[in-house]
């Protein structure tokens, strides 16, 4: 059963269109500061962030375990501070999907804190 | 990062009194990393109002949704919508006031009032612990000042050396403050540049300041039709 909030569901196509549409190329890599200031860690790189984000979310429907929420957030707060400059060759919108993702866990409560 | 700190409860109170249906919007940007506006702290407010109405024994809806970026329309999700289908009677931002203007353009047929003021550009020194930095003037000179700004830190905003009223290495204005410019000397004493205390900046030009708009580089003739 799916339990993906009405942004995502508005969203479903633009997100699938990505899903289907990211090559897996690499090219927006070095667009990410983190990635170039992590020593080129591919857990930094844009695609890498979308795909285990809002694509993951997608495809479980909404339904995820606490296990992967967390990690979710982390990928979508600790790897991306959404500076929006990552840009993708085939025109994918990969900061508008990484702020789906930061949406939905907002919605279920798991979101980065800053005084702990 | 800009710094945020929230109004007194009797003002929030005071603007949103007359209405029934609120919308409380957060930034998970820097008003969340200073710990002034982001998810938890609109929880927290939220949870205030309701228990003040509560005691007043009066009925308010007020909710909540946090945007991940106020001072940008295209981080706003699903706001648009939230804001359609609760019909709110008025928004209290708890965003900087560059964010709480862009929502107040952008929802404009309703009410908009800032439960946060909006203090600084400043540094974190420790959590919830921050210090200003920059007043963002547009005429940077901490290259010639080592580093500290007189516009931010000097009592009377000087660009060109100390007033008569330094005593001791504290400001006349507050003996318990440091003076900016004793401090500038002694940096730039220690990095052996003393030279460029004396190098004479022109005043900032004050007057008829208009808003400002930043075209950076590279990006000039993108924006060239634009009156900026």
């Amino acid at each position: 059963m799916s339990n993906l909030p009405d942004i995502i569901l508005s969203n479903k196509s633009k997100i699938k269109f990505a899903m289907s549409l990211c090559a897996r190329c690499s090219m927006c890599a070095p667009s990410c500061f983190l990635y170039r200031a992590n020593n080129g860690d591919p857990t930094y790189m844009p695609s890498y962030k979308m795909l285990n984000s809002i694509g993951l979310i997608f495809k479980k429907k909404g339904n995820l375990s606490d296990n992967d929420l967390e990690n979710i957030k982390n990928i979508v707060w600790e790897k991306c501070v959404l500076c929006t400059r990552c840009y993708c060759s085939l025109g994918i919108d990969i900061p508008y999907l990484i702020s789906l993702a930061r949406d939905f866990c907002r919605q279920k409560g798991v979101y980065k804190t800053y005084d702990n | 990062m800009i710094k945020v700190k929230r109004k007194k409860f009797d003002e929030i109170i005071d603007c949103i009194d007359r209405y029934n249906n609120i919308l409380n919007v957060g930034c998970g940007g820097c008003a969340s990393v200073c710990l002034g506006g982001g998810q938890k702290e609109v929880g927290i407010l939220n949870e205030e109002l309701r228990l003040y109405y509560e005691k007043k024994g009066e009925k308010k809806d007020i909710d909540a949704y946090t945007v991940e970026r106020a001072c940008n329309e295209k981080c706003f999700l699903d706001l648009p919508n939230v804001i359609e289908k609760g019909n709110y009677d008025a928004i209290i931002t708890m965003c900087c006031s560059a964010g709480t203007q862009l929502i107040a353009e952008k929802f404009n047929k309703i009410p908009v009032y800032p439960a946060v003021d909006t203090i600084a550009i400043g540094i974190d020194r420790d959590i919830g612990l921050y210090e200003e930095k920059c007043r963002a003037c547009g005429h940077c000179v901490i290259g010639y000042t080592g580093g500290i700004c007189p516009i931010t830190r000097c009592a009377k905003s000087l660009f060109n050396g100390p007033c008569g009223g330094t005593n001791k290495g504290m400001c006349e204005v507050n003996p318990n403050i440091p003076c900016a410019w004793y401090e500038i000397y002694n940096r730039l004493k220690e990095q052996n540049r003393l030279e460029d205390i004396k190098k004479i900046h022109p005043p900032v030009d004050w007057k008829n300041q208009i808003q400002r708009t930043v075209v950076q580089y590279g990006y000039e003739e993108r924006y060239v039709n634009m009156d900026v």
